[in-house]
């Protein structure tokens, strides 16, 4: 039986009708409309759903809708509402943290929960931080530079 | 000119990447879509006696369920797109039967789940050793009467397939295709050799594991216009291979080729025809995405093999003699196989006196063969690679030396017959050896050991176009019909910004559907810069002429004393004297106006090749009491004829050596004896991550492809190639013991290091 849920989705309260099984992600997706949010599995092993969940890195996959309600959801979409780059969107740019990018959104919400965390992680710190976020084109090292990059900066 | 080219810079799409602007296949709202859910075999060998689609039917939301007999195909083939869903034998485990068609993907799925299918199960042929044995089970009882689909083959690569065998040999059935290469007499080189070394090496299937899974949306328009929106390498190969498989005129088929979230060589007209099958049967709108585990079971990865390998040389290092038998499990793909490339590359880019090089393909109910970055490549080279390595050993030799004694140049004559263009073979291995992780290879810690290894992919070629227009405020727009798999699109905006004098920010790239788009082939066998390249500079430099007869009516200077520097037209020594391309484009570009549109077309059709060379260097420790390797650090030197931008040529190499690493260390597809995937999802599956990579060092070698876009060749696929044969090359020295079977997994070394 489809019924309401509300987020607060980047800063903004948004209400959804969804079924009780509905995944965070599809909410996000097809209710939404935020197609930054992708699926890259069915075991919960990729990252390229990850969002912010109150400000730390989960895959949307593991969550359904419902445990979201009333909850701060930040999406790749709304990490710069400014239209600005947010500062690891840019580091990503300029210190090619990408190659086909669907991995991209996941790993840079998974990168600004540890770096929200405070000072500037090592690379051994960064690479486990994206053990839950797979990428086929980079071989990470693109990736890890760019994380490097802001937390020298930060 | 000069700051354009070899500079490091993002790639165009970056800002939409990083951002989630960038819609892939999946992420298109279409109004009335309709959610497909393939229904998978679960038996490898079977013959369908029939469906029970009524508790499908009975799931609200459900709207059909098809079988192949629903879709409107017009052929009777067996390949993947002639039949997108079994017709009465299935033959692997994995393969769609049907598919249940939904309002909502949520009923799709439930839907799915409640399909009955009625087997009648066959013997399964699962040992591909086994399935050329003559009087050995068919893996497919049905004959393909109609087999066009040989086509696909020639996107991947140019190699040639050597003389067909007619030895007399006894095989079964199930050798689809045998490829044969001999020259000089090879017995006798091996008897006058003074090092003869031989094995049997094994690979598994693996999967090119792009993270976006295959996916494909597909709609009729009112005017009855096909449209299909896809995650696909090649717009034209699939608008071409939809036309056949459903008997459409190729003017009602547009295929547009949505950014792609990886591929691989992978994704080619496999997904296609089941999503435009349902909708040409429903006459409704209709989106397939596959889930991982759909797309582990049901696609196309890369051939599992056995190579029996001989090689021998001189006590000086002088290779002599090569003889392989290389047998490819081919799965159900009766279309191509590798056995060709493989048994051509496995002579590697060195000089032999004979060889005797044999190639089979096989078929047996595992998958459908599919190329991989680099078909049939890294397994030689693991195998050539690996003995080369035994040869240095017994002679006491260098292994670089060894390996840059032999090395070809150009003109020298490989096992094709035909003659090497230029190649940059021993650049490459002197490059590496001036690495200092080589100089500390012999004073390691116990248990760590460093291994080297070379590989190369010859490249391939296909006629191209592309266009360039320059719009009223300066910029320029490149259009191509290229779906751009490895970032070839900012290659081609440094092309045509350096071809025409426009700073390269000033210039975006499209790639257009197959309604508008001019001509290029698939992304595949590393051609895409080498073939479109060219085509991108004619165009840029047709535009260019537009614009200086319009700049010198405009300035009264003739044309050849114009030059273009930096968006800005002038006389050739009197900069002063000048107008921007933006001047000069809007007055063309106005009603009234008196200069033809700022524009060209320019087209290419390479005949010379121009492969690839790249050799690594891998340090690993063993640990002897788990037997776990790992990979602490690794270097690669590749010729990339020229680095157009550095940032993306490195970035190649990086992921083509980390999909090399794991190759040898991860990757496996395995089924159980029946023939039944047991490493069907990323849980048991396991590609390279962020904690089990080490940093690559990149060596750029620059030896410039005469025919090449400012010299530039195809990158993409020679550094996966020797990676896997660098790291057991390693792996042999720091335990002691050779591995010849891929991935070295943990109960593999624990085994090697204790017999
Ligand atoms: S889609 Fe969520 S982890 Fe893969
Ligand atoms: S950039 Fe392609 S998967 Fe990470």
């Amino acid at each position: 039986m489809p019924d309401t849920v509300t987020l607060l989705v980047n800063g903004e309260e948004r209400s959804l009708e969804v079924e009780g099984r509905t995944l965070l992600v599809h909410a996000l997706r097809d209710g939404l409309g935020l197609t930054g949010a992708h699926i890259g599995c069915d075991t919960s092993q990729c990252g390229a759903c990850t969002v912010l969940l109150d400000g730390r890195a989960v895959k949307s996959c593991t969550v359904l809708a419902h445990q979201a309600e009333g909850r701060d959801v930040t999406t790749i979409e709304g990490l710069a509402p400014d239209g600005e780059l947010h500062p690891i969107q840019r580091a990503f740019v300029e210190h090619h943290g990408l190659q086909c990018g669907f991995c991209t959104p996941g790993v840079i919400l998974t990168a600004a929960d540890l770096l929200s965390r405070g000072g500037s992680p090592s690379d051994e710190e960064i690479r486990h931080a994206l053990r839950g976020n797979l990428c086929r084109c980079t071989g990470y090292q693109g990736i890890v530079e760019s994380i490097r990059a802001v937390g020298a900066a930060s | 000119m000069s700051d354009t080219l070899g500079v490091a810079r993002p790639r165009l799409d970056a800002p939409e990447k990083v951002t989630g602007a960038t819609r892939f296949a999946a992420d298109g709202y279409v109004h009335g879509l309709l959610h497909a859910r393939p229904v998978l075999a679960t038996e490898p060998h079977a013959r369908i006696r029939g469906f029970d689609t009524d508790a499908t039917l009975a799931v609200p939301g459900v709207v059909a369920v098809l079988s192949a007999a629903d879709l409107p195909l017009a052929g009777t083939g067996t390949d993947r797109t002639s039949e997108p869903l079994a017709r009465e034998e299935v033959v692997f485990a994995g393969q769609p039967v049907a598919l249940v068609v939904a309002e909502t993907e949520a009923a799709a799925e439930d839907g799915a789940e409640l399909l009955v299918v009625d087997y009648e199960p066959l013997e399964a042929v699962v040992d591909v050793e086994a399935a050329m044995e003559p009087g050995a089970a068919l893996a497919r009882t049905v004959e393909d009467s109609d087999d066009e689909g040989g086509d696909l083959e020639s996107v991947h690569g140019q190699v040639d397939k050597g003389q067909e065998d007619d030895a007399g040999e006894q095989l079964s059935g199930n050798v689809l295709d045998r490829v044969t290469r001999e020259q000089g007499d090879v017995a006798a080189a091996f008897a006058a050799s003074d090092a003869v070394v031989e094995a049997t090496f094994r690979t598994p299937w693996v999967y090119q594991a792009y993270i976006e899974p295959q996916v494909c949306t597909a709609w009729l328009e009112p005017s009855g216009t096909l449209v299909v929106s896809t995650s696909t390498q090649g717009s034209f190969v699939t608008r071409r291979e939809l036309a056949r498989a459903f008997d459409l005129p190729l003017d009602r088929v547009r295929v547009i080729a949505e950014p792609l979230g990886g591929a691989f060589g992978g994704k080619f007209a496999l997904v296609e025809p089941l999503a435009v099958g349902a909708a040409l049967a429903l006459q409704r709108p209709v989106r397939l995405v596959l889930t991982r585990s759909e797309d582990f079971a049901a696609t196309n990865p890369a051939s599992a093999q056995v190579t029996h390998l001989k090689v021998a040389a001189r006590a000086d290092g002088t290779l002599t003699a090569i003889e392989a038998r290389m047998i490819v499990d081919r799965g159900t793909n009766a279309g191509w196989g590798v056995e060709g490339a493989t048994s051509l590359l496995v002579a590697g880019p060195y000089r032999w006196q004979a060889h005797d090089l044999r190639g089979y393909g096989v078929q047996t109910n595992r998958f459908t063969f599919g190329a991989y970055r680099a078909p049939g490549a890294p397994t030689a080279a693991f195998a050539l690679e690996s003995l080369l390595d035994e040869l240095a050993r017994e002679l006491d030799l260098d292994p670089i030396e060894l390996r840059l004694k032999n090395a070809v140049v150009e003109g020298d004559v490989g096992v094709s017959g035909n003659p090497f263009p230029t190649i940059g073979a021993v650049e490459v291995l002197e490059r590496l050896r001036e690495h200092p992780l080589w100089a500390q290879r012999n004073s390691l810690p116990d248990g760590e050991a460093v291994g080297m290894a070379a590989g190369h992919w010859p490249g391939a070629m296909e006629p191209a176009s592309a266009v360039c227009r320059v719009d009223a405020d300066g910029t320029m727009t490149v259009v191509t019909s290229v779906a751009d798999m490895s970032g070839v699109n900012s290659g081609f905006a440094v092309i045509a910004a350096a071809a025409f004098g426009l700073p390269p920010e000033q210039v975006r790239v499209v790639t257009a559907d197959t309604a508008s788009a001019p001509y290029a082939g698939a992304s595949g066998g590393s051609k895409v810069t080498y073939t479109v390249g060219p085509a991108v500079i004619r165009a840029a430099e047709a535009a260019r002429e537009k614009l200086l007869a319009a700049a010198a009516q405009e300035l009264e200077i003739a044309p050849g004393d114009l030059e273009v520097v930096d968006g800005v037209v002038r006389a050739v020594g009197a900069p002063d004297r000048s107008m921007t391309v933006q001047e000069v484009a809007s007055k063309a570009l106005r009603f009234g106006g008196r200069y033809e549109p700022i524009e060209g077309h320019g087209g290419s059709a390479q005949t010379s090749g121009a492969p690839s060379v790249a050799a690594h260097l891998s340090h690993v420790r063993v640990d002897r009491q788990t037997g776990e390797v790992t990979v602490l650090r690794h270097v690669i030197a590749q010729d990339v004829g020229r680095a157009l931008n550095p940032a993306l040529v490195e970035g190649q190499m990086r992921g083509g050596a980390v999909q090399g690493i794991g190759w040898a260390l991860f990757e496996q597809l395995d089924h159980d004896e029946d023939g039944r995937l047991l490493t069907g999802s990323f849980l048991d599956y396991a590609i390279p991550t962020a904690e089990r990579v080490p940093e690559i060092d990149t060596l750029i070698v620059e030896v410039p492809a005469p025919d090449g876009p400012f010299g530039a060749k195809g990158i993409g696929e020679a550094p996966v190639v020797g990676a896997p044969a660098a790291v057991a090359n390693a792996v042999a020295r720091a335990a002691g013991t050779r591995l010849y079977e891929l991935p070295m997994t943990p109960p593999r070394v624990w085994q090697a290091l204790r017999s």
